[in-house]
């Protein structure tokens, strides 16, 4: 698979703070790649850096194997931080400007406009708009012209829960249709529903990038407990499915492969002669994991 | 560049601050210089309606090109508060950021500016000499010495192109209305008074007269100071052609440090 785009050691500080050291990936064509990190993690920086809006302090990236970046960003519909319009102006005349600045010719607002459902406010002034809408009308220029790329920062930032779902349900469609969507959030779930590629960043460092099922893969744990917790150690050592055993809080916990789960423990532990007293399957969620990889390190 | 204007056209088309300070800027222009040339303003605070108002005269052709463009060179502050409000109102949409996210790239989103600021300069230039043919006509009686001292005119396009493109460096570098709108009054009316005074009192020449807009105000002096300094044979320390050159220097200096901001800073 041919990358959109190839980021290469790419660094930025603010004074003192560094808030990106190095950061290096590609973007596959076609993907929904999902830049993710907590608060201040440099996601917006390096949205910024790639679409020449912010200046890296070293590092290189190329859109479309090469392309000069004025133009390659003609290719590219944006929402970087925050919906940026005139606010004197009406949904559709501030739509004018953004396609007149990408200079396709096609005049398709209305289409946009429907699509990100503000046609009926088509002729009200940008000031006038609510938070949800202006955001709206953000991803909707960001549409204008048929992009081949479309980088959204936060796109759900003010959305109320239905406008969430309907985003995500337009990424989707649009990703279909055969766009490449970068997209940042600190949002888990917005990346896990959407994305097929995942890069985690944390206080500027890359941590993981990948495919997302490599990346955020989820364990199921069972948990277990017996009247003699040492004889159930010893025996669940050996069944074959079960990868680690933990004892925590008068627990077992076992970390198991996809073919073993309650039914298998317990049939093993009954066959073995031992009556469980406790028998738990505990989903680790891909929000634990996210917080494991993200999480402060503790001094040792 | 015609691309660019469009695009800047389409900002300012329907904004109506821009047409609203624009609009004031033609009326009180004319009205003004009607008020004075007929004696009914007296701004030197002379009697209203006195028998002599020194104010009234000058306003035949050819002196009505040194009068009118005076009177235009103090209302370019209006026009020079609406290319600080049109451009610090991208930074305050953050379509600057917009722009470049959609296609600009840094120098054609100022060069959209530069030239904003030229055609401005244009078109306020051809309107005063409109202003300027219809009082000379009044007050003359023809048009014979409508092209005596037209070089006025020409003083004016430079003063405007000073004034604007200061205002727009400002607008650049401090990014905020209102401190930019501020910081631009205050210099224009004290901070260049004071500089020039200082420089002028430790100076053996007057180059505080080099100040930024000053420069080209002495292009375009108070009609009667000039009348005055010639009747009673002063010489003039530098030559219009100096304080030409000069102004020009300021404008190509706006434009080099403009340019340096915009593409050193991030957006």
């Amino acid at each position: 698979m041919t990358s959109v785009l190839s980021i290469q050691n790419i660094s930025k500080s603010y004074g003192p703070i560094a808030a990106l050291k190095g950061v290096s990936f590609d973007v596959p064509e076609g993907s929904v790649f999902g830049v993710l990190g907590p608060n201040g993690s440099g996601k917006t920086t390096l949205l910024g850096i790639i679409l020449d809006v912010l200046l890296a302090k070293g590092g290189t990236f190329s859109w479309f194997g090469g392309m000069p970046h004025d133009q390659a960003r003609k290719e590219i519909g944006s929402l970087l931080e925050t919906p940026n319009f005139y606010h004197y102006l009406s949904a559709y005349n501030n739509l004018e400007i953004t396609a007149a600045l990408r200079g396709k010719g096609e005049d398709d607002r209305i289409r946009v406009l429907k699509q990100v459902g503000l046609f009926e406010r088509k002729d009200s002034k940008f000031q006038t708009f609510s938070l949800g809408m202006k955001q709206r009308l953000a991803i909707g220029a960001a549409l204008l012209g048929r992009p081949k790329v479309l980088v959204l920062d936060e796109p759900t930032n003010g959305l109320d829960p239905a406008g969430i779902a309907e985003i995500r349900e337009l990424i989707r469609s649009l990703n279909r249709e055969g766009i490449t969507i970068i997209i940042a959030s600190h949002l888990l779930d917005e990346i896990e529903k959407v994305c097929t590629h995942v890069a985690i960043l944390k206080r500027g460092d890359l941590l993981l990038s990948g495919h997302v099922d490599e990346v955020l893969v989820s364990e199921d744990q069972v948990e277990v407990r017996a009247a003699d917790m040492n004889l159930l150690q010893e025996v669940l050592k050996g069944l074959a499915g079960v990868k680690k055993v933990r004892l925590a809080e008068q627990t077992l916990q076992l970390s198991c492969d996809e073919y073993t789960g309650t039914s298998q423990v317990n049939e093993y532990c009954i066959s073995k002669g031992i009556i469980l007293s406790h028998l738990l399957l505990r989903k680790k969620s891909l929000e634990t994991k996210f917080m494991e990889l993200t999480n402060e390190q503790k001094p040792a | 560049m015609i691309d660019l204007l469009a695009i800047e056209w389409l900002k300012i088309k329907r904004y109506r601050t821009f047409w609203i300070l624009a609009a004031l800027f033609m009326l009180l222009l004319p009205l003004w210089i009607y008020g004075v040339s007929t004696g009914f303003i007296s701004p030197g605070g002379g009697k209203k309606g006195g028998n002599i108002n020194p104010f009234a005269t000058g306003y035949k052709f050819p002196e009505v090109w040194a009068s009118v463009c005076y009177w235009a060179s103090v209302m370019i502050m209006f026009i020079s508060i609406l290319v600080i409000i049109l451009t610090t109102n991208e930074y305050g949409y953050r379509t600057n950021r917009q722009n470049v996210l959609d296609g600009w790239n840094r120098m054609q989103f100022y060069h959209a500016k530069v030239l904003l600021v030229l055609v401005l300069s244009i078109i306020t230039t051809a309107y005063i000499f409109v202003v300027g043919a219809v009082f000379g006509r009044i007050n003359s009686g023809s048009f014979t010495d409508l092209f005596h001292h037209l070089r006025d005119v020409a003083y004016f396009f430079v003063l405007s192109l000073d004034y604007l493109g200061f205002a727009l460096f400002i607008a650049i570098w401090i990014r905020r209305s209102g401190l930019a709108i501020g910081l631009f009054l205050l210099y224009s009316m004290f901070i260049e008074t004071i500089g020039k005074a200082l420089i002028n009192h430790y100076a053996n020449k007057p180059y505080g007269n080099f100040l930024m807009l000053q420069s080209s105000d002495e292009l375009l002096p108070f009609p009667l100071q000039q009348m005055a300094k010639t009747m009673m044979g002063i010489n003039q320390d530098f030559s219009l052609n100096i304080y030409l050159a000069v102004t020009i220097g300021w404008c190509a200096l706006y434009y080099v440090l403009g340019r340096l901001l915009l593409l050193r800073k991030d957006w």
